[in-house]
């Protein structure tokens, strides 16, 4: 009987935090709410959305296409500063407001310089509502042969698998510190910061850039190495062991000789 | 050396320095049979003493409130220079203590020493388990983690069963009807002020009474193991040609000390996921509950025991029965014998509402 009230009462609390996030959550806008409800391709988006990169970060669908979310009636008002879908040609500017240091390699780049004329924008690789964040998996052969051969594109790729490979290793190790309670808020924002620079850089399809920054940043990531970390720990523990069972001999010792 | 030893004389003529060392500690004589496990006592002295000191040290930089408890612990473990030893000392060592206190009282059952004249000694000890249990359960809390956040929600839960009083009891403890600030004011207060202090009356209570009747004769190597106590007059424990406390039986306390502190070091330094497991690094959410959460190790058969009866109150009543029946044993047990060989029915029940209470935890565990 007590044993159902413990988990009647831990179920309720645990029905409790969905609830709780509503209130605070991209979903409780009224966009989610009247497009999640509707029939067909005017719900797609959201079904979209919640797999998207964007919806674990809360950033919802004002943030791209504008207007209020938090009021029914003008949510769609031009005044409010709703822009329905971007045109391509402004989709750079429009990514580029959170992810600066991108739109500026962009822009320099083939693709950029291509803007209006066919070139690909942000949503072409990373997709517009299932947003997918950047990974070496985007620059594949069937993605890239739609527009030019892959050559370059795999050129590109070469350069930047050993970092990537290093970018992968730190984030492994901060899930293993953070689970012996060792801070790694430092380590972290210095990823956070790497991964970006790789990433904004990569924009650039300029392969001897990719290639010398790749080797500044790889250089970077050997400093991180052993930050973090508890070091000696274990030889200490060893040497603390050590002593206290030598102290526990000679006291026998002693006591030997005495009695 | 000349210089030490007209030290040694100017506090002697003043306190009688030398008469405490050889009357008192040379001249105290142990029975000439004891054993090993007369010094689990010294171990748990030595262990409070660290928990002591340990606490203190965490208490420069925790702080007792639900929003900044868990990044205060965080900051020790991280910043402070050795605080992540400091803390590791202080949560491992409180199991520790548990777990030697429980030895200690296994060694005490099994050699007869509660008997006449010690009642009084077992009920100090009986009491000062509860208290070291109280004290583990209130310092669980204060990391302020999802681990400790929901093993004191079940466990202060537990609680709600007494029949009329239950739920006034949750409540008086949590300060309200969630474990939330309230009850990291409440458990803090008691964790480092009040129980601590009544728990070093108690040890200085039990000293006392230890100080006046003599150490027990363990029972075993001799021919006639009973209880020799007449009951008639106040009567001290000679021990005539015994092993004296100093400096024999002291090196015994420090090879137990150093044995204890090696096992202790092994499990800071190699093993204290088993203590602090990486959920405690998440911090308390009282809206996420994880799964298969449980009260800590020394609450599981109790935890287990409520779920297995039907009723809460037969489950509470038979839990009550048992505690008292262990606190009152001296009294309810009156035959002079102390080897545990000369009486079977005993000792094969104590081994198995020992085997019990181990099952009762590993089913706790693994349920």
């Amino acid at each position: 009987m007590r044993g159902w009230r413990i988990i009647l009462i831990l179920l309720a609390l645990s029905a409790m935090p969905s609830t709780a996030a509503l209130a605070v959550a991209p979903q409780v806008i009224v966009c989610i709410q009247c497009h999640a409800a509707q029939p067909g391709r005017l719900s797609k988006p959201v079904t979209l959305w919640q797999t998207s990169i964007h919806s674990d970060h809360g950033i919802a669908c004002n943030a791209c296409h504008g207007g209020d979310p938090m009021n029914a009636a003008n949510s769609m008002s031009p005044a409010s500063g709703f822009l329905g879908v971007p045109p391509p040609t402004s989709i750079p500017a429009l990514c580029g407001g959170c992810h600066m240091g991108v739109t500026k390699h962009y822009m320099n780049s083939a693709h950029g310089i291509a803007l209006g004329r066919g070139g690909p924008t942000c949503v072409t690789c990373h997709g517009s509502h299932a947003i997918v964040s950047a990974s070496l998996a985007l620059i594949d052969k069937k993605n890239c042969s739609s527009c030019h051969t892959f050559d370059k594109a795999l050129m590109i790729r070469k350069a930047m698998v050993k970092t990537d490979r290093m970018l992968k290793a730190i984030e492994k190790r901060i899930t293993v510190l953070k689970s012996q309670g060792i801070e790694t808020d430092p380590l972290e924002m210095k990823l956070f910061s790497l991964r970006n620079r790789f990433h904004a850089m990569f924009h650039s399809l300029d392969v001897t850039l990719i290639r010398q920054e790749s080797a500044h940043i790889q250089a970077e990531i050997e400093k991180t190495n052993g930050a973090g970390g508890v070091g000696t720990g274990h030889l200490v523990g060893v040497l603390a062991i050590g002593w206290a069972l030598l102290a526990a001999l000679l006291f026998s010792l002693i006591k030997k000789n005495i009695d | 050396m000349e210089f030490l030893r007209s030290i040694y004389n100017w506090i002697d003529v003043r306190l009688g320095t030398h008469e405490i060392i050889t009357e008192k500690r040379t001249g105290y004589l142990l029975p000439r049979n004891v054993n090993a496990w007369y010094s689990l006592g010294s171990v748990l002295l030595v262990i409070f003493a660290l928990q002591v000191i340990t606490g203190l040290l965490l208490m420069l930089y925790y702080v007792p409130d639900i929003d900044k408890a868990f990044d205060s612990v965080s900051f020790i473990m991280t910043e402070i220079p050795l605080g992540r030893l400091v803390r590791l000392f202080h949560a491992v060592g409180s199991s520790m203590m548990l777990l030697v206190l429980l030895l200690h009282m296994v060694s005490i059952l099994f050699m007869g020493s509660y008997k006449s004249p010690r009642e009084l000694h077992w009920l100090t000890g009986f009491i000062l388990l509860l208290l070291a249990m109280g004290i583990s359960l209130t310092g669980y809390l204060l990391p302020w983690n999802q681990l400790s956040f929901w093993a004191t929600t079940v466990a202060t839960d537990c609680v709600s069963s007494i029949p009329f009083f239950g739920e006034s009891i949750v409540e008086m403890l949590r300060g309200g009807k969630q474990v939330g600030s309230h009850t990291i004011g409440r458990f803090y207060t008691l964790h480092v002020g009040m129980l601590p202090a009544v728990i070093a009356v108690l040890i200085g209570l039990h000293l006392f009474l230890i100080q006046r009747t003599g150490v027990s004769t363990p029972p075993f190597g001799l021919e006639d193991s009973r209880n020799q106590w007449k009951g008639k007059t106040f009567e001290y424990e000679e021990h005539p040609g015994g092993v004296p406390f100093f400096p024999n039986f002291f090196l015994q306390d420090m090879i137990s000390i150093s044995l204890y502190l090696a096992c202790f070091m092994l499990f800071v330094f190699f093993f204290p996921d088993m203590f602090i497991p990486s959920i405690s690094y998440v911090p308390a959410n009282p809206l996420v509950t994880p799964s298969n959460i449980k009260p800590e190790w020394y609450f599981l058969a109790n935890y287990q025991t409520l779920k297995l009866f039907p009723s809460e109150i037969i489950g509470l009543t038979v839990q009550a029965a048992a505690m008292a029946f262990l606190a009152f044993l001296p009294f309810i047990d009156r035959d002079p014998e102390k080897h545990p060989l000369k009486r079977p029915l005993f000792t094969v029940s104590a081994i198995g509402g020992i085997l019990l209470w181990i099952g009762m935890t590993l089913w706790g565990l693994y349920s």
